[in-house]
């Protein structure tokens, strides 16, 4: 009988996706040569199902348990009110409710720096576009590419080095609606960006947002990365990113999540060409009822590559953290360097943390290193900073701030304090 | 009203009793030294008055300026004036002491219904203090104790009870893991914040500390209780004649 009744509600969730995408396809931007993409994109989908535990790579995060369907088409509604990176000098792009509402005007961009709403790009019949949305083997990214409606794509010309840093700033915030964007970052040979990500917004309700980036690094080039996953309530957040890294080109990233009732990182990372980098600094603060999953792999396929994973997070009330870390390393990519280390605060007795590295090496002359720790908070700690008068709560919270700290080192003077102050409230409100 | 009077002190640590009736008087701007064998609860009696979590107090009391302290939270004590120079001082990362020290300063401030220091102020007296004490600017720029060696800890030690100016300081070891130059730049520390409205307590292994702070009275604690009080001189007569004879005669 329950094998019965899953089956029924299976058909639901991804029947009512099928019949939503028939409703909304007339309205989605794109030339011609897109409607069969999107077409492919949800048969996938509703072959394979949205994912659930049963799963490896979602054992400890069921969407499809989590997901209550029935959403409509987020609008973009007007906000109000101070944001992350308003007073930062820089080039922003707004999204809200998955669409596009300003990129920078082309004149105010410096030479070699192209921004374009993902919308416009896709009415193009750009084959260079083409081969970054094309149907994948993950529901989410299929999902994605059936239903996005905005996005940006950015490109910066060989040897550019971008001065100011580009802001991507995505709000959503109506309740029991979907926004699906998506973005293609290409640096070419020897260019530098720094890409920060915001995504914002607060509901009540659920509402599912997608988004997929594709970073696409030529030799030599370097991308400074952070994103802020800063929605709160409700939201289910669905990221997937794709690095792809040619020769000596360099990734450094800096994520933060925390806020969303599930929020999930997914991240692949290909060092393709020799002496490619890919570093990763994650931190997250899960709440009470919050669930938030960073599941990253990193495939070193070039010899000299170099991989860094350093995840840190906290867990309260009946929050949920998770940290999946998969390093493989092919045979040609002898003399590859790679480490992982999760590392965990549990801060009461309901939360939970799971963490799996995993590692499948298939060369014989690498470093391959991984870590992970849970733990509490130190007692002994603890009673320093209180018999220096310290009260309880401040002093945990200094000492949880202490040990999110290394990741948010990472992160650039400019706006550094910014992001620090947002999150040492997030974690105020965490009950610690 | 005496300053500090703790009567018939029992307590235990993990269900094993440390203290057995220990009764101690201490007035105000004195210096008394504690001075005991392993094991006899010098530390115990330490964590105690600073209020740590799992060291029980089973019956007795400490009046601290008419405060019950066993009634308070270790950071109440802290801001009523009670002061521990820890043994084995606790290392923070990612807290920068000069953050620590001052967040500590403005809550006990906050506790006592007093105005917060302001930051310039604040960097002043530090900056006084810390010098005094032949600490760079370096050293507290780094996280609380992290990476200091064990003479640079217990400066960090003084230097904090220095800007914290508690009534009533507690020194546990204070000179253990002390060379001898470290040791006179402690003490120095300590005797310049000897003052009539402040108190010590200076719990120590060996008479050599009490050569630098000289105490006004000296107590044998073992078994958990104080067995034998004096002068100064008693620390010298333990010295020579070690704590069994001593412990046994009383």
């Amino acid at each position: 009988m329950a094998a019965a009744d899953s089956k029924v509600s299976t058909m639901a969730a991804e029947g009512e996706i099928a019949a939503s995408f028939a409703n909304v396809r007339a309205n989605l931007p794109g030339a011609g040569w897109m409607q069969p993409l999107r077409a492919e994109a949800l048969a996938r989908v509703v072959r394979d199902g949205l994912p659930h535990k049963r799963l490896e790579s979602w054992k400890y995060t069921d969407f499809r348990g989590k997901f209550v369907g029935g959403l409509a088409t987020a609008a973009g509604v007007e906000h109000s009110g101070e944001r992350l990176f308003d007073r930062l000098k820089c080039h922003r792009v707004d999204i809200n409710g998955g669409k596009t509402l300003s990129v920078p005007a082309a004149a105010s961009c410096q030479d070699g720096l192209e921004i374009l709403d993902l919308a416009q790009a896709l009415a193009m019949p750009s084959l260079w576009l083409r081969q970054w949305l094309q149907p994948g083997e993950l529901v989410m990214e299929n999902l994605n590419l059936a239903f996005a409606n905005g996005g940006v794509l950015i490109r910066v010309g060989r040897g550019v080095k971008v001065d100011r840093p580009v802001v991507l700033r995505s709000l959503l915030s109506e309740a029991g609606t979907a926004a699906h964007t998506r973005a293609v970052v290409a640096l070419e040979e020897g260019a530098e960006l720094t890409l920060i990500e915001l995504d914002d917004g607060c509901v009540e309700q659920q509402s599912l947002s997608t988004a997929v980036t594709s970073f696409v690094l030529e030799p030599g080039a370097r991308l400074g990365h952070l994103r802020v996953s800063a929605r709160e309530g409700a939201h289910l957040v669905m990221r997937q990113d794709f690095v792809e890294l040619e020769r000596d080109a360099s990734f450094e990233g800096v994520i933060m999540s925390s806020g969303a009732a599930l929020a999930r990182q997914q991240m692949h990372a290909r060092l393709a060409g020799s002496g490619a980098s890919f570093d990763l600094a994650c931190a997250y603060a899960a709440g009470d009822s919050q669930h938030t999953d960073y599941t990253l792999e990193v495939v070193h396929e070039a010899a000299h590559t170099t991989s860094r994973i350093l995840a840190k997070g906290v867990a309260s009330g009946s929050g949920r953290g998770v940290v999946q870390g998969k390093v493989v390393v092919r045979p040609e990519a002898q003399k590859s360097d790679s480490h992982q280390m999760s590392r965990a605060l549990l801060l009461s007795a309901g939360a939970e943390i799971d963490q799996k590295p995993e590692l499948e090496i298939f060369a014989d002359d690498v470093k391959c290193g991984h870590g992970a720790t849970i733990g509490s908070i130190d007692s002994n700690q603890m009673f320093y900073l209180q018999s220096r008068g310290i009260p309880e709560q401040e002093a945990r919270g200094m000492l949880v701030s202490a040990f999110m700290g290394e990741i948010a080192q990472r992160i650039p003077d400019a706006y550094r304090d910014e992001v620090e102050h947002w999150l040492a409230c997030r974690m105020k409100g965490l009950a610690l | 009203m005496s300053f500090l009077e703790i009567k018939d002190l029992h307590a235990t640590v993990g269900g094993k009793h440390i203290l057995n009736g220990l009764t101690l008087s201490l007035g105000e701007g004195e210096v008394h030294a504690i001075m005991g064998p392993n094991g006899s609860g010098k530390s115990t009696l330490s964590y105690v008055l600073a209020g740590r979590a799992g060291y029980d107090v089973t019956s007795g009391s400490v009046m601290f300026r008419g405060q019950n302290l066993v009634e308070m939270k270790a950071e109440e004590r802290a801001a009523a004036g009670v002061f521990l120079a820890m043994q084995y001082p606790v290392e923070i990362p990612g807290v920068t002491t000069i953050n620590f020290l001052r967040t500590a300063l403005n809550e006990q401030a906050k506790a006592r219904g007093e105005p917060e220091i302001d930051a310039v102020t604040f960097l002043k007296r530090f900056k006084a203090e810390r010098e005094k004490l032949s600490m760079n600017d370096e050293m507290v720029k780094r996280a609380v104790n992290f990476g200091f060696s064990g003479g640079e800890k217990k400066r960090n030690e003084v230097l904090q009870m220095a800007m914290l100016k508690p009534r009533l300081a507690v020194l546990d070891e204070t000179d253990s893991g002390l060379d001898i130059d470290a040791l006179k730049l402690v003490a120095g520390g300590v005797n310049a914040l000897r003052a009539p409205d402040r108190s010590f307590l200076v719990i120590t292994h060996y008479q050599r500390l009490l050569d630098h702070i000289v105490p006004d009275r000296v107590h044998v604690l073992a078994g958990g209780r104080i067995v034998k009080s004096g002068g100064p001189e008693l620390a010298h007569e333990l010295e020579a004649r070690g704590y069994d004879e001593i412990v046994k005669a009383a």
